[in-house]
């Protein structure tokens, strides 16, 4: 990073964020010169961009990170022969649309490190703004109910609709507003996958999986088989279920609800549901889930367990919730959010069935609630 | 029910609960635990609880009066803190916010049975778990049990098995002395014969030395853990150390949150914190320290401090999670989800701040106020005090902090290396000093690459990279500007069009990495400016409008930002702010329906300012925010409480140089500014205030000016018929020599520039003045020297009061024990005083009335006297709050910052007569010195201040008080043996009035020869040790045979002082108590008389 000697006449290309309100941000480009749109987000984690954006959850969204240094420890290496247990990698691409930050480095030299975040991005041909005010941009998304935007460069490309399934359905010129489709045909692996030697076999319905999930599975001597979301799940051999996290509208996933429901519920082996996972499960029981106004996206939401008060930091990225009013008879409320009383798990009374808002599997974010993942093994 | 059983009121009674203080300030103890102890207060009050405090530190503001709390201004001992239990009946004693005093006085309360013999509780986390954390043997298998890695370690009581085990575990080791606070007896052997030297140092007084293997080059981690009594854990923040193992955490430069490590290490160490607070059974705080491996995952953990800490204070303030009130109500049984964030006032306290900014914390060392003492850090901290600078990115928050601790306007670019050697350079980097971050970037500006600097430095290429950036910028900008022939003359409007050719986007962008106004004329001034023409500070300032109004047009402005712990997740009202050019957005609105005033606080704690202007300020911001005014503050010191949220309406916490103060002005539009209550780094912004057309509250800048001109000053004292020393300044030793004929030795020099050691000396005789005279620079018009006569046992007198319109509204006096010639802030104070005549006191009374009177002072002022027999001159005069309010406010009963404020506010007030003879008690007031951290400094007191904090204790009598407040400053009352040596013939004649007291005391006395001698011949006997042959003087300290020192200089000469400095050395390290003046060692002999008496007292007085 030393090569480029004058750094205060540099003249660094500008971009645009422009945004469904009206609002118009300037900032330096950052990544690929490429235009996109996205529904607008923030994440206020203040460590673990590279999990962050490789989450498939943040698909279709333009992640805006409220903390002001990003890039700082650069991308852990990813092409390695262990190219699926990649640290610090949550799935094989970036999943956001774009970035907004305030300041990014643009170096490497953590050990764990293989490249520039900048670089990275380029490589995937994902854009960025650097030299915004994410503070004010935060409060901006905070207030909206809906907003959406644009990242815009001098002579940038367009983005290649064939990179996301979703896509496709939008023009070019459009704010995208990702929850709208169905995003599972975009994350969702499309062919069968196993993995690991363990004795248990848990069979994980990628609705977009994190790959710390098959990890931790892996590391608690499961054997993972991976489901794409639209497989035929009534004939699968398996000690347990986990339906993944994921993007989206829960209720925008075709008549997947209906299958957990038919051939996962009704079986009665252990579930586990996360993030997404937790809503579709909750709607197969049939409980009702909603919209929040914009969601948590950080690694410090408070959680606490029922009746016993255990409290945990958990890490959360979603916008959807489970009412509280709507869950069924013979389940109960397991967790809730101590900010704002919403549900962050549902148990059944008598069944091995439970599901988290949170992610157990954290990555990034802390580690707290990794136990229900011990939970879930030891019920198989 | 949240709060424990039996805190509960009893028969309709409020329970008390015990809150230990830490005492005086010392290095690596400071004002942190002022600020934790006064959040605990509130939280406890809150909570229908009475407190009681139990601390000698006057100047602290948890030591104030209340209406749910007493005050004992006494030593933190088990033996008076069981003497206040028995009067007290306290349901329960708090260890937690008093640091290591506090917490080793009650692991001593309950080792020796006194806790359960009263029945007193102790909250929070529990003895044996305090004892664990603390005994580093014990903690280590506790470690282990839970598999934690920690280094090797390995507990030794002897020298001979410190170097075995050294053999073992291989050089270079670590050493470390447990029960010890500020790494104490810390430091890094590399080969036997320094391992042999430290911990000899180290045994004498820890009867346990660690020793460790050495983890140079790791990076250094700290995490900030909160526990309740369910279990429930977070960890608020993280902070990681710029300058990586090996150099002492207090004296590092701190960035929080955490920036070189990823997520992956971030959870490791934030498991294992958990893991350990929860093993440990921690209820409340608890930090954790680490050291990480930069080349792959491995750690170890360092230490653990089961309380409030530096670092806690620190993290409060970086994240604005009020940790220590947080604690205070876990203690009492509170659960963290039954709490609030009281930040947010609506999320739970349950939670992890998130920051969207950076924090950088700055030690600041006062080294060259101590002769003889190593620049060198290591592991044994150094430093007095620190700042901590909030923004958006590495650069700003690097220079902002530069600025704020060195007290001025130039951030990095300008610094003492520009004309150092490569070699000096290289040195610096390789062996820091508190300087190594401009050698670095003196290093970059020379063109060394980042790869050489991480060789040297073992600094995360992170870190470096920015410095590098600031280095490259400084170099483009000189380029750009730079002229073929250099010229004369620069103006205003000169800088203006210049930077207007640097264009608005990149001025912004300067103004974003965090340079100032000042600094970027600077570098324009040394790009284009002849270097012949040298430009006074106030000449630059003035130039440096071109820049402000240009950006002043140009739209680049500061933004207000808000401290909100949620990175505005939720919406908050939160009064924490700060300023930044990395943003486009303020988060409050300015728009007001009252005016607001702003209240300068007094910024890094350093020798000369400490706790004490804290609370002048505190004082004034609370006065106007209890009055509904709207109260401002700015401060940046993280140590402090006028740095709480709730000690103002709005805290800033920001720079106070003249730049950043005026942007606060010109966005809050205050009703005035107040800069005479936070000392004298805010008052010397009066000046420059004024002439920007800010309105001063208080004394006019015309009268603060008369009183700090030396010149105007003594010219008015002449026109008023005061007397005062005679003084010259000299711009030649010709000049010197002539006032020397005329008023003889010995003479106080004032050299205006120092190349090293210390500013003031006195010299006695020709050979001293030449030695002094050698350290200054040449003597000129611009570096003049100033010379007054010093004059020999005379009686220094110190007048505290409030003056309005030029008329004393209340004055009040006190006088030192030690005669003049030691500074007045490391003098021993008493109040009322009890050795003046009346006549002197109506002396002083008339002088203190026409000095108000001519300088017209409208505010508070300190005036100093000294006098001989009933001759009053005047030394100087402060229009400002001085060192000794809080300690003459608490004796006498008048708050006189109240009444300042009052003064300053317009506000009517009476003229208050107080009869000091009235007041029931007395009051001392005493040094606290670090020389035993400071290796290589002599431990004797002079005209240059040294003592690093204070403590104030009241008694019946003189003697009462004097001995408390003398244990409170670690002299202790002999129990081995006294090593003397009298000094002066006239000063052992002297003595003699006191040797009864001395031989009463009942412990073998040593003397060196001459004093022997005369002991002797005078039928006291005395054991002689000599210099250089057996038995030496020091052998008697180091082999323990006493531990007590009374050394007196025979006279203020170079080679006395040198000679004797090796005695006060060696008794310092060995932790014996030392008394160098006459007359402190005469008062402290005739206090001993009264020992018993003290002992067995009943009540103690609180306030």
């Amino acid at each position: 990073m030393n090569k480029e000697k004058r750094i205060l006449t540099k003249e660094y290309k500008k971009a645009y964020l422009e945004l469904s309100n009206g609002m118009k941000f300037e900032g330096s480009s950052i990544g690929a010169s490429v235009n996109v749109s996205g529904e607008m987000v923030f994440n206020t984690g203040m460590l673990g961009y590279s999990e962050a954006m490789t989450d498939p959850s943040y698909l279709g969204q333009i992640l805006v990170f409220s903390f002001c240094l990003i890039g700082n420890y650069g991308i852990p290496s990813y092409q390695n022969k262990d190219f699926f247990m990649s640290k610090g990698h949550e799935s094989s691409s970036i999943k956001t649309q774009g970035i907004i930050v305030s300041d990014i480095y643009d170096g490497c030299h953590h050990h764990d490190g293989g490249i520039s975040l900048e670089n990275w991005m380029k490589d995937q041909n994902v854009p960025g703004i650097a030299g915004i005010d994410t503070r004010y941009l935060v409060q901006i998304i905070r207030e909206s109910k809906n907003l959406f935007g644009k990242i815009i460069s001098e002579n940038a490309k367009p983005q290649d609709k064939n990179k996301f399934e979703f896509l496709k359905n939008f023009k070019n010129s459009e704010y995208i507003d990702p929850a709208k489709y169905n995003l599972m045909p975009s994350v969702s692996t499309n062919k069968k996958m196993i993995m690991g030697k363990g004795f248990k076999k848990v069979a994980v319905i990628d609705c977009g999986v994190k790959w710390n999930i098959i990890r931790m599975l892996m590391e608690r001597n499961c054997k993972v088989e991976l489901l794409p979301w639209d497989g035929d799940f009534s004939e699968i051999q398996c000690d347990g279920w986990l339906i993944s996290n994921g993007p989206g509208d829960p209720k925008n996933t075709d008549n997947l609800v209906e299958r957990i429901k038919k051939y996962v519920l009704a079986l009665g082996k252990p579930i586990l549901g996360i993030c997404l996972g937790h809503q579709l499960l909750s709607l197969a029981s049939g409980a009702k889930t909603k919209r929040l106004n914009h969601g948590h996206r950080s690694h410090n939401q408070p959680v606490f367990s029922i009746p016993e008060k255990n409290a945990y930091m958990t890490s959360q990225n979603h916008r959807y919730a489970v009412e509280k009013s709507s869950i069924q008879p013979g389940w109960e409320l397991w967790f809730e959010n101590a900010n704002d009383d919403s549900v962050e798990g549902i148990r059944h009374k008598t069944k091995p069935f439970m599901s988290v808002q949170f992610h157990p599997e954290a990555s990034s974010g802390p580690n707290d609630t990794s136990w229900i993942m011990n939970k879930f093994v030891d019920l198989l | 029910m949240p709060i424990l059983n039996f805190l509960l009121p009893k028969d309709a009674k409020k329970q008390k609960v015990i809150l230990l203080g830490s005492g005086a300030l010392s290095i690596g103890q400071a004002g942190e635990f002022d600020y934790s102890g006064s959040q605990a207060v509130k939280a406890l009050e809150e909570e229908g609880l009475e407190v009681i405090i139990i601390n000698p530190n006057i100047a602290s503001v948890q030591t104030n009066r209340g209406l749910n709390k007493k005050v004992y201004l006494y030593p933190i001992t088990p033996f008076w803190v069981e003497k206040i239990i028995k009067i007290e009946k306290p349901a329960a004693i708090i260890s937690s916010f008093g640091g290591q005093t506090s917490l080793n006085c009650v692991i001593e309360l309950g080792k020796k049975g006194i806790l359960n013999k009263y029945n007193v509780k102790v909250l929070g986390t529990q003895v044996d778990a305090l004892e664990m954390s603390e005994d580093r043997e014990l903690f280590a298998q506790k470690m282990k049990l839970i598999n934690v890695p920690i280094a090797e370690s390995h507990a030794v009581s002897t020298v001979d098995e410190a170097l075995k085990t050294a053999e073992k575990i291989g050089y270079p080791v670590i050493t470390r002395s447990a029960f010890a606070l500020g790494g104490l007896g810390s430091g890094l052997a590399r080969t036997a014969t320094e391992l042999k030297k430290l911990t000899q140092a180290a045994l004498m007084s820890s009867p346990q030395v660690l020793i460790e293997k050495s983890l140079h080059g790791w990076k250094e981690i700290e995490y900030e853990v909160m526990r309740d009594k369910t279990g429930n854990t977070i960890t608020i923040c993280n902070m990681e150390n710029f300058d990586p193992m090996g150099i002492h955490t207090g004296d590092s430069i701190v960035i929080a949150p955490c920036q070189t490590i990823n997520n992956i290490e971030n959870n490791m160490l934030r498991d294992t914190a958990i893991k350990i607070a929860q093993s440990l059974g921690i209820v409340g705080e608890c930090n954790v320290q680490y050291a990480l491996n930069p080349k792959d995952y491995s750690f170890y953990v360092i230490e653990i401090n089961a309380r409030l800490s530096r670092s806690s204070a620190l993290a409060s303030k970086a994240t604005g999670y009020p940790i220590a009130y947080i604690a205070a109500k876990i203690v009492i049984g509170f659960d963290l989800l039954e709490l609030k964030n009281p930040v947010t006032g609506t999320t739970s306290a349950f939670y992890e701040p998130s920051l969207d900014y950076v924090t950088l914390k700055v030690p600041r060392w006062d080294l060259n106020k101590f002769s003889g003492v190593s620049k060198n850090l290591g592991t044994q901290m150094k430093s007095v005090g620190e700042v901590m600078a909030i923004g958006r990115n590495f650069c700003e928050v690097v220079q902002k902090a530069l600025r704020m601790v060195n007290e001025n306007e130039d951030g990095i670019t300008v610094n003492v290396f520009k004309n150092a050697s490569d070699e000096v350079l290289e040195k610096e980097l390789l062996s820091p000093t508190n300087l190594r971050i401009f050698a670095i970037y003196e290093t970059f500006k020379r063109g060394k690459t980042l790869e050489y600097v991480y060789e040297k430095t073992k600094i995360d290429y992170w870190f470096l990279s920015h410095i590098l950036y600031l280095a490259n910028v400084e170099t483009e900008l000189l380029d750009f500007f730079k002229l073929k022939v250099k010229r004369d003359n620069v103006t205003v409007q000169e800088i203006y069009d210049s930077y207007k050719l640097v264009t608005k986007d990149k001025l912004q962008r300067l103004k974003s990495r965090g340079f100032s106004d000042f600094q970027l004329t600077k570098v324009y001034l040394s790009a284009c400016l002849n270097s012949k023409v040298k430009l006074t500070i106030k000449e630059i300032r003035s130039l440096s409008f071109g820049v402000r109004e240009l950006r002043k047009k140009l739209g680049i402005l500061p933004v207000v930002k808000q401290i909100d712990t949620t990175s505005s997740e939720y919406p908050t009202k939160s009064n924490y702010l700060y300023l930044t050019y990395d943003g486009i957005h303020s988060d409050v609105s300015t728009k007001k329906n009252e005016k607001s005033i702003i209240t300068l606080g007094s910024g890094s704690y350093r020798i000369g300012s400490s706790l004490e202007f804290d609370w002048c300020s505190v004082m004034t911001s609370s006065y106007f925010k209890n009055k509904k005014n709207d109260s401002v503050i700015i401060n940046c010191n993280p140590e402090t409480v006028s740095t709480d949220y709730s000690a103002s309406d709005r805290l800033y916490f920001e720079e106070l140089s003249f730049e950043r103060v005026l942007d606060i002005v010109d966005i809050e539009d205050p009703k005035g500014v107040i800069a005479c209550m936070g000392g004298q780094n805010p008052n010397n912004l009066i000046q420059p205030l004024s002439e920007a057309k800010v309105n001063i509250l208080g004394h006019s800048q015309k009268s603060v000016d008369k009183a700090e001109d030396r010149e105007k000053f003594s010219a008015m004292l002449d026109e008023l018929g005061i007397d005062q020393p005679e003084w010259i300044s000299a711009i030649s030793l010709a000049d010197i020599e002539k006032f020397i004929k005329k008023v003889g030795f010995p003479v106080l020099i004032r050299p205006s520039f120092v190349l090293s050691g210390t500013l003031m000396n006195v010299a006695n005789d020709q050979e001293s003045l030449d030695y002094y005279l050698s350290l200054t620079k040449d003597i000129s018009t611009d570096f003049p020297v100033v010379i007054s006569k010093f004059i020999l046992d005379a009686k220094e007198i110190e007048c505290d009061g409030i003056a309005k319109d030029g008329e004393v509204i209340l004055s009040l006096i006190s006088e030192h024990i030690e005669n003049a010639g030691v500074h007045s802030g490391d003098a021993t104070m008493v109040f009322p005083a009890q050795k003046i005549y009346i006549h002197t006191v109506n002396i002083i009374r008339d002088i203190v009335r026409k000095i108000v009177k001519g300088l017209n002072l409208n505010g508070p002022f300190n005036i100093q006297f000294i006098a001989k027999d009933n001759d009053v001159k005047v030394i100087e005069c402060n229009a400002r709050a001085s060192r000794s309010f809080p300690f003459i406010s608490k004796v006498s009963g008048v708050n006189l910052a109240e009444l300042a404020c009052k003064v300053m506010n317009s506000e009517k007030v009476k003229k208050i007569l107080i009869d000091e003879s009235e007041i029931h008690h007395v009051g001392v007031k005493a040094s606290m010195f670090s020389f035993q951290r400071l290796d290589g400094a002599d431990p004797v007191v002079g005209v240059e201040m040294a003592s690093t904090g204070e403590v104030g204790c009241l008694g019946e009598k003189f003697n009462h008080a004097f001995l408390l407040s003398m244990e409170s400053t670690q002299i202790k009352r002999p129990k081995k043996g006294i090593l003397l040596s009298t000094g002066r013939e006239r000063d052992k004649v002297k003595f003699m009035e006191v040797i009864n007291s001395l031989y009463k005391l009942a412990v073998p006395i040593y003397a060196t020869k001459g004093s022997a001698k005369y002991l002797g011949s005078r039928g006291y006997e005395a054991s002689i040790v000599h210099w250089n042959r057996s038995p030496r003087a020091i052998d008697v300290i180091t082999e323990g045979k006493v531990d007590f020192v009374i050394n007196i200089n025979k006279n203020l000469s170079v080679d006395e002082l040198h000679n004797n400095s090796e005695i006060r050395k060696v008794a310092v390290k060995c932790g014996c108590s030392i008394l160098t003046n006459l007359e402190k060692v005469i008062a402290y002999l005739k206090a001993c008389d009264s020992y018993e008496e003290l002992q067995n007292i009943e009540n103690c007085i609180s306030l």
